[in-house]
């Protein structure tokens, strides 16, 4: 079944794009991440303009990121100031994002960058994922009872000045480092369409310091406000936002999210951070192989400019 | 799901009053010698005027199976019949071009082991889409026609200018992507079209559009040839546009981007929330 995509001008099968949706999902569930790292990827394979694939995925972050961000609410897992602060750097990310993805679109550059930005970022998160993942089952064979480190450790950037109380992360530390952090995510979020929460959520246990209980609500509230600005301003400079590929996207991963949550209730952490790592990396092989051969056809074509 | 498409209705009614591509139902006949069809260059007046002077001039008669194109939600490329009647005897030619534009031809290079596109070219009035139809092997009655007003489809690029100059050996290897793109894409079918006469005046031809057809008003042209010379021609124009729902999306877009980009958030807002809701309960 075939349904025309009126931003990408071209026709697609409808259940190819809902199981990339479902995919998508699949991932969120399981993982607690967005999954559009692995969907913008398979949405530019399977021939949509690479454009069209960033935008469109935008756009389905938010309703990932809103299904999500409703329990975590709820719960009262979400520190709102740390949110917030972080969403003030991932406003001006983002924004910034945007305007370097219609210059990279104006001089034909947008599918290399978008191309080596993932190879780069999906190899380092892939390995970094496989060697914590098979240390902790290394360690645990050896010794089962590891005690406890210290909540976090101190490095050198929790020196810098204008700090701020965190109460609900037990944090004392610098408002740059958030907004240093959303302003790193809200780029990615442009460039690549994704929501950045398998960067942000690492980077928040690990440089930032937060308790993991308000980690996945707090990165999917700044990621929610990211990528509606990132849709927004999208829509506005380069029109690419595809809501009939959004919608097909979004209603995927409707169905496929708890059919990921059910799978990682089953399944111990570890083998699940294997699994990702392991997920992570065949995508980045695949999109190095594509920057690598030799292109069937070296041409293409950009944007037609119809002359009045 | 109803509720947002009404939304999604209201917020777009601006757009529903899509402007109106509206056709003649029939080809207007060419009586004046024929201007080339290479938009932009002015007629080349020492040639001899392709018309005769004769008294009574042949018909010819064309329609098409559609007067436009519709790209619908549905469009997955469709097949138009051309077809009508001429005066015997003669060989018909048809000649579909798309609208001209400015297209940007990128070509990949190795750096530093990466494919990346390092060269790029620009060529004004490249036609969209060309495709050509003949009722007899198209070379054989092009060479009888002297080259003039039919172009086959590298006669058609040949008169292409890229926007900044370049070498010739450059151009033709930009142009030769060009072709290699379109060809791809089936916006320049690689094999000529055949005109099919029937009881010596009925013709038809199948003119042949893919999904990825670009937007304009298409020139449908059909050529009636004696001894290699034009008689008699017919062009009509055939409108090519998105229609319904794509085409108030596409409207949408492009006239209210802001409006469109909220729209498409509280879409995804609705539907997320709604989604997360109903999975919940299950």
């Amino acid at each position: 079944m075939e349904i025309y995509l009126p931003i990408a001008e071209q026709s697609m099968n409808v259940l190819v794009l809902f199981g990339l949706g479902g995919a998508a999902g699949l991932l969120a569930g399981m993982f607690g991440v967005g999954g559009g790292f692995l969907a913008t990827p398979l949405l530019i394979f399977v021939g949509i303009p690479p454009a069209v694939a960033v935008a469109s995925q935008a756009n389905q972050v938010i309703a990932n990121s809103i299904s999500s961000l409703q329990v975590q609410w709820r719960r009262g897992n979400v520190d709102l100031r740390m949110g917030l602060v972080l969403l003030l750097g991932g406003m001006i990310g983002s924004s910034a994002g945007v305007t370097v993805f219609t210059w990279l679109k104006a001089i034909g550059q947008v599918d290399f960058v978008i191309a080596v930005m993932y190879v780069i970022l999906l190899s380092s998160i892939g390995l970094l994922m496989a060697f914590e993942s098979l240390g902790t089952l290394w360690k645990r064979r050896r010794n089962p009872t590891a005690p406890r480190g210290k909540l976090h450790t101190h490095y050198l950037v929790h020196r810098l000045p204008w700090k701020m109380r965190f109460y609900k992360s037990k944090l004392y530390i610098s408002a740059f480092l958030p907004i240093g952090l959303g302003f790193a995510i809200g780029i990615l979020s442009a460039i690549l369409g994704v929501g950045g929460g398998f960067v942000l959520v690492p980077a928040m246990i690990y440089i930032l310091g937060m308790p993991t209980t308000v980690v996945i609500g707090t990165s999917n509230f700044q990621i929610l406000f990211v990528a509606a600005n990132v849709t927004f301003l999208q829509a506005v400079t380069n029109g690419t936002v595809d809501v009939v590929l959004a919608l097909l996207l979004i209603l995927g991963g409707v169905v496929g999210a708890p059919v990921g949550s059910r799978i990682a209730a089953r399944l111990p952490g570890v083998v699940l951070r294997a699994l990702m790592a392991v997920l992570v990396l065949a995508v980045a092989a695949e999109l190095l192989f594509e920057l690598l051969r030799t292109p069937p056809s070296p041409y293409s074509l950009g944007p037609r400019e119809v002359l009045q | 799901m109803r509720v947002l498409l009404l939304i999604a209705l209201t917020l777009g009614a601006p757009a529903l009053v899509a402007p109106a591509l509206i056709a003649p139902a029939w080809g207007q006949r060419i009586d004046q010698p024929l201007p080339a069809p290479t938009l932009g260059a002015p007629p080349d007046s020492s040639l001899p005027p392709s018309v005769p002077d004769a008294p009574v001039k042949p018909e010819l008669i064309v329609d098409l199976s559609s007067p436009r194109v519709s790209i619908t939600s549905a469009f997955q490329g469709e097949s138009l019949l051309l077809f009508g009647m001429f005066d015997p005897p003669g060989e018909i030619v048809v000649v579909v071009q798309g609208p001209p534009a400015r297209e940007t031809v990128l070509r990949k290079e190795r750096f530093l082991g990466l494919w990346l596109n390092t060269g790029r070219m620009r060529f004004d009035d490249v036609p969209a889409y060309y495709f050509i139809a003949a009722s007899a092997p198209l070379q054989r009655l092009l060479a009888r026609a002297g080259g003039g007003e039919i172009l086959s489809l590298e006669d058609r690029l040949s008169t292409i200018r890229p926007v900044r100059y370049r070498t010739p050996a450059q151009m033709a290897e930009f142009r030769q992507g060009l072709v290699e793109v379109k060809r791809r894409e089936d916006l320049y079918p690689a094999n000529f079209g055949q005109v099919t006469i029937q009881a010596g005046r009925l013709f038809r031809a199948d003119l042949p559009f893919p999904s990825r057809l670009p937007e304009g008003v298409y020139d449908v042209r059909t050529y009636l040839l004696r001894d290699g010379k034009i008689v008699t021609a017919v062009s009509r124009p055939l409108p090519v546009g998105k229609v319904g729902f794509s085409a108030e999306l596409a409207g949408w877009a492009s006239a209210e981007g802001p409006l469109y980009g909220l729209g498409a958030i509280v879409m995804a807002l609705v539907l997320g929330w709604l989604g997360g809701a109903v999975v919940r309960r299950l």
